[in-house]
Parts: structure tokens; sequence; C-alpha cells
């Protein structure tokens, strides 16, 4: 499968000139089977840009089919799904996964965020295109020829936080993003999931040393590790700081690669870039 | 007075290599009068514009928050903004009535779990919402203050800020005058704009007739035109318009500069250069235009 990304930044957007190589919109990453299966990995304002992109396809007639596996709906990750065009084309079918809340299932989330206060949509029940939402569970389901596994990272009732595998042919993508490994048994569970995956997109905002307001993010070192314990091949972090600029990236793969290299480690490193395209 | 533009594009922020000289926040704009400082909107722009209050030695300390209406573009960047985590700082938050839920709870409930790790009660800023109306009038410091409606899904306002020598108009989202009225309640679209019953039309003619006066002699109007004429016929029903139907009210109510606002997330520097051009060429002589940049300062004598 191919990983594409189209929003790697966290918290909130940052256009401007000083961000534009790594990229400033927010969460998310779309898959492509070999099969033309299409999965989304969450939808901050990066899926605005991929639906831009997707109105070239199916999706322009109201053709169109895509699978969207929310981590969880703070702005950053869920924010940007009513935008694009091809969710107000009738005929195309979103099929959205994710966790309840509880405050409410997601789909009844969604509702709330397209209620008129908020949005010239008044509703979901007014948007054009098909949308079934679909409550995730620890259960694997089928995409196609590709498997998706979910797995809870924070167990906080109000505001659930779950990651993703995906597998093709025995190759994994696994997606983990906001963790809070707050205790070892949410660790080991990161690791068994992300066990011998070909590319791991971890969040990855600030350093431990940095002092910051903080929401109980894991740190860049956080996502090293959990690559290196589980086997990973290739590492992207992800989710970057809105204060994190180009160079600053730069600086902060280079310091990261010259790290691993000095323990011997062959792990890949790597900052997600927006536009980038990975082969899985 | 002068103001500063903090977010200019409409709808979602972007970030592109293609919007960098507009810019791709969300709508914000700062306005400042005898120490005395008012912001327009929350967008994504409110980010910039509280790193910059935080920056400033004398900053003031209290600010005045006018919402024309809480879509997400308009206040998505209110928990990114610096000032309302820090203890000495007050934020006076103006917007409209509603009688479904309090402009309280439209923030609160923006905030807070399932949608943001960040509720209203943890912030240290002291904050303080004061519901308005249309028709409005009321003074902030030195700046005189009025409200109109905007012909936007589920209503919004439109502002003016009056100095003794300077005015600022504010209308960021509005639809045209003669096709679809907007109101509190959703309008089924059926496929084309049409001029609606004689009531309708009775009250979109009042309703532009509201706008213009709020606009007359202004020095800057920031307007709507977040569409082309082709995208308009297409997507009525949004409760934006375009640049000529912006340039038209600017003309009636004797406008001294036209900054269109707004712009479409998919519009590119070249294309908001085109459209400019363009309604350069077909304004009125006197009638400056331009499409509002990120960054830029109003000062009259100096921009």
């Amino acid at each position: 499968m191919k990983a594409q990304f189209w929003g790697v930044r966290g918290y909130v957007p940052t256009p401007g000139a000083a961000f534009l190589r790594y990229g400033g919109n927010t969460c998310c990453v779309s898959l492509r089977g070999a099969g033309g299966e299409l999965l989304a990995l969450d939808s901050g304002t990066g899926f605005c840009q991929l639906g831009v992109a997707l109105m070239a396809d199916d999706f322009q007639a109201g053709r169109g089919e895509l699978t969207l596996l929310i981590t969880h709906t703070y702005w950053d990750h869920f924010l940007g799904l009513p935008f694009p065009g091809i969710v107000h084309i009738p005929g195309n079918q979103l099929r959205i996964y994710g966790p309840d809340s509880a405050r409410g299932p997601l789909e009844m989330i969604y509702d709330n965020m397209l209620a008129p206060v908020y949005s010239p949509v008044f509703g979901l029940a007014h948007i054009a295109a098909t949308h079934s939402f679909h409550p995730i569970s620890s259960e694997p389901f089928q995409v196609g020829q590709l498997t998706v596994r979910g797995m809870p990272l924070s167990r906080r009732a109000q505001s659930p936080i779950w990651a993703y595998r995906v597998e093709e042919a025995g190759r994994a993508l696994v997606y983990i993003t906001d963790a809070r490994y707050t205790d070892d048994a949410i660790w080991r569970e990161a690791v068994h999931f992300a066990r011998d995956a070909e590319v791991l997109i971890h969040s990855a905002p600030y350093l431990r040393g940095e002092a910051v307001r903080d929401y109980g993010h894991s740190r860049v070192e956080d996502a090293i590790e959990l690559a290196l314990e589980a086997g990973v091949r290739r590492l992207y972090l992800y989710h970057h700081a809105p204060t994190r600029t180009d160079d600053d990236l730069d600086a902060l793969v280079a310091r990261c690669r010259g790290e691993l290299a000095a323990d011997g480690q062959r792990l890949d490193l790597d900052a997600a870039r927006e536009g980038e395209i990975v082969e899985v | 007075m002068f103001a500063r533009i903090w977010g200019t594009r409409g709808s979602y922020p972007v970030a592109r290599a293609d919007v960098l000289r507009y810019g791709g926040n969300t709508t914000c704009v700062e306005v400042r009068a005898a120490n005395h400082c008012i912001i327009l909107d929350a967008g994504t722009g409110m980010r910039l514009l509280g790193e910059a209050l935080l920056r400033e030695p004398g900053a003031p300390r209290q600010l005045d928050l006018l919402i024309t209406h809480t879509h997400w573009d308009h206040i998505i960047g209110f928990p990114f903004f610096a000032p309302i985590y820090a203890a000495g700082w007050r934020l006076n938050i103006y917007g409209l009535s509603r009688t479904r839920a309090s402009l309280r709870a439209t923030i609160a409930n923006a905030l807070g779990d399932p949608l943001f790790p960040v509720g209203l009660e943890d912030l240290r800023a002291e904050l303080h919402f004061h519901e308005i109306q249309v028709g409005s009038a009321f003074e902030l410091g030195p700046l005189r203050v009025r409200t109109a409606q905007a012909n936007h899904p589920y209503r919004a306002l439109a502002y003016r800020l009056e100095s003794d020598s300077d005015v600022l108009v504010f209308v960021p989202d509005t639809g045209p005058f003669h096709t679809v009225l907007f109101g509190d309640e959703r309008i089924e679209w059926t496929g084309a704009p049409g001029a609606g019953n004689g009531a309708e039309a009775r009250a979109l003619a009042e309703m532009r007739a509201q706008v213009i006066e709020l606009a007359q002699g202004a020095d800057w109007l920031l307007y709507d035109a977040q569409f082309t004429e082709q995208e308009y016929v297409r997507f009525p029903h949004w409760g934006h318009g375009t640049a000529d139907q912006a340039r038209e009210i600017a003309e009636a109510a004797g406008v001294r500069e036209l900054l269109l606002f707004h712009h479409d997330p998919r519009r590119s520097d070249a294309e908001l250069d085109a459209i400019v051009a363009a309604q350069r060429a077909a304004a009125r002589p006197g009638l400056l235009v331009s499409a509002a940049s990120e960054g830029r300062l109003l000062l009259k004598g100096g921009t």
C-alpha cells in the first residue's frame, strides 16, 4: 500500500513561509491499497487538501468510497471533515470508524459539530454524501484486502483515543497519535501493537527536555523508544508542534539520526512531510 | 485608530505555498485606538495576535472581542490565543444573542471534551460575555460600535467601528441581497438561486440598505468576496458573496477602500491578484480596491 501525508501538524494549522517544507495543515494521512482501497487516518485540515485532490477522481461523479479512521475527535484530528467538496456530493460514501465518547456516540459528536451555531450545514442530516458511523473496537475488520486493527490508547471516557494498524500482504503501517503512556500496561500494549511494522507514524511534538504546556502528549523520545522496542523499520515523527519551523524540524531529525547512529541502531527516522508518499 | 489584519481566509485555514502573500489563517482583525484593543473575530489569525500582544511592552490587558458569528472559522483561534491562559488579562466577548444557546455555552461547548483538551473553566484570564442584538450601538473606549445583520445562514453580525477620524466596517460573511434570504432556519437549496417571494425580497432590500448605511463613508470596508461569479451560482446556500457584489456595496456606501475578505481556501495569491485587477478596472473613480492580506497595517496616510 501507499501512504501519503496531507497534514502533519498538531494542535493548530500553521500557514506561513517558515512551515512550507514540512507543512502546516493538521493531521491526515491517506492510504491506498494495491486493489484501489482508499482509507484516511484522521481528518484535520489536511483532509481538506486530500478532498481537493480526490475531486479529480470518482468523487467528482458521486462514486467515491472512503473509509475514514478517526483516532479521536479533537479539532486537529476531526474538524476538517465537513469542509471538502467530496462530502457534499450525493452518492459518495464515507464509512467513518472512531471511538464513541461518554458524551455520546461519534455520530452525535459530529452532528453537534455541524449544529447551526457552528456550521452552515445545519446538522449531519443535511450533508449530501452518505455517511455511516462505526464505533471502533479491538475486533479487526477488512477494507478490501486491507486488514484494520484498532487499539485503545487512552481510556479517558470523555475523549478516548485509539491507534490504528493497517496491514496488507503481511506489511503493516501503524498510526499512533496523542498517546499518553501513563502506565506500563499501555506501553506494553503499544509495543505489541506496533510489532514489526514497516512504518510507524507517531506523534512527537516535543522533546522531553522542553518545558511546554502539555496535554499529556508522548515525546519524541517515546516515539523512538517504541519504534526500537517494537522492531519497526521506519519511524515518521508526526503531529509537529506549531512552533517548529522547517529549520527546527531539520535540526531535530539530524539530532535524532545522530543519536541512533551513535547507538548503532538501524531504525530509519524522518519527520513527516506534507505531500510525501510512502511505500509500505 | 489603526488596524492590523491577522487572518483573511474563510471556511478553514490553509497552509500552502500559493497563499503566502494573502495568508492562510482564518478571519481576525485587531483594531487599536488610544491603547484600547478590539479584536474582530477569533479565527486562527488570533493565535498570531496573541503572541504579538505577549511580546508588546505595555500592551493593553483588557481586550474586547467582537464576534460576527460562531461558525468554526470565526472561533477556532480562540483557545490558541495565549493571553487567555495567563492571569491578569480580561476579555470582553461580544456576540449575537441567540434563542437556542447562550454565547458562553456556544464557546464552552466548542471547547472541552470531546472536541478540545481545554475547557472554558481551565482558562486563567477573566472572561465576560456580552450578548448583543442586530442594531446594537455602544462605546468601547474611544470607539463607537454599531451592528447590522449580514445575510448569512443562522444570521451573522456586521460591525462598524468609528473614531473621531476613522471608520472601519467589518462584513466578513454575507451573501448578496437579490437571491437567498438567510435566517435562523436552514434554507432548502433547490439547485438554482432565484428571488424569493415579495416579503423575502423586501426583507433583503431592507437588509442591504442597513448594510450600506453601516458602511457609509468607511475608510476601510472588509467585505465577503469568497466566491467567483461562477462559484456563487453553484453555492448560493453557503451565504457568501462575490467581488462584484462587494464592490457594488462599497460604491453605494461611498467607501474609501474596499478590502476583499474571507478568501476561499482554494483561492491562490495569483487568482486573488487577478480578481483585484478586475475590480480596480471596474471600480468607480475614487474607490480603492485591494484584497485583504495577512499582516497588513491599516493606517490612514500610512497605507
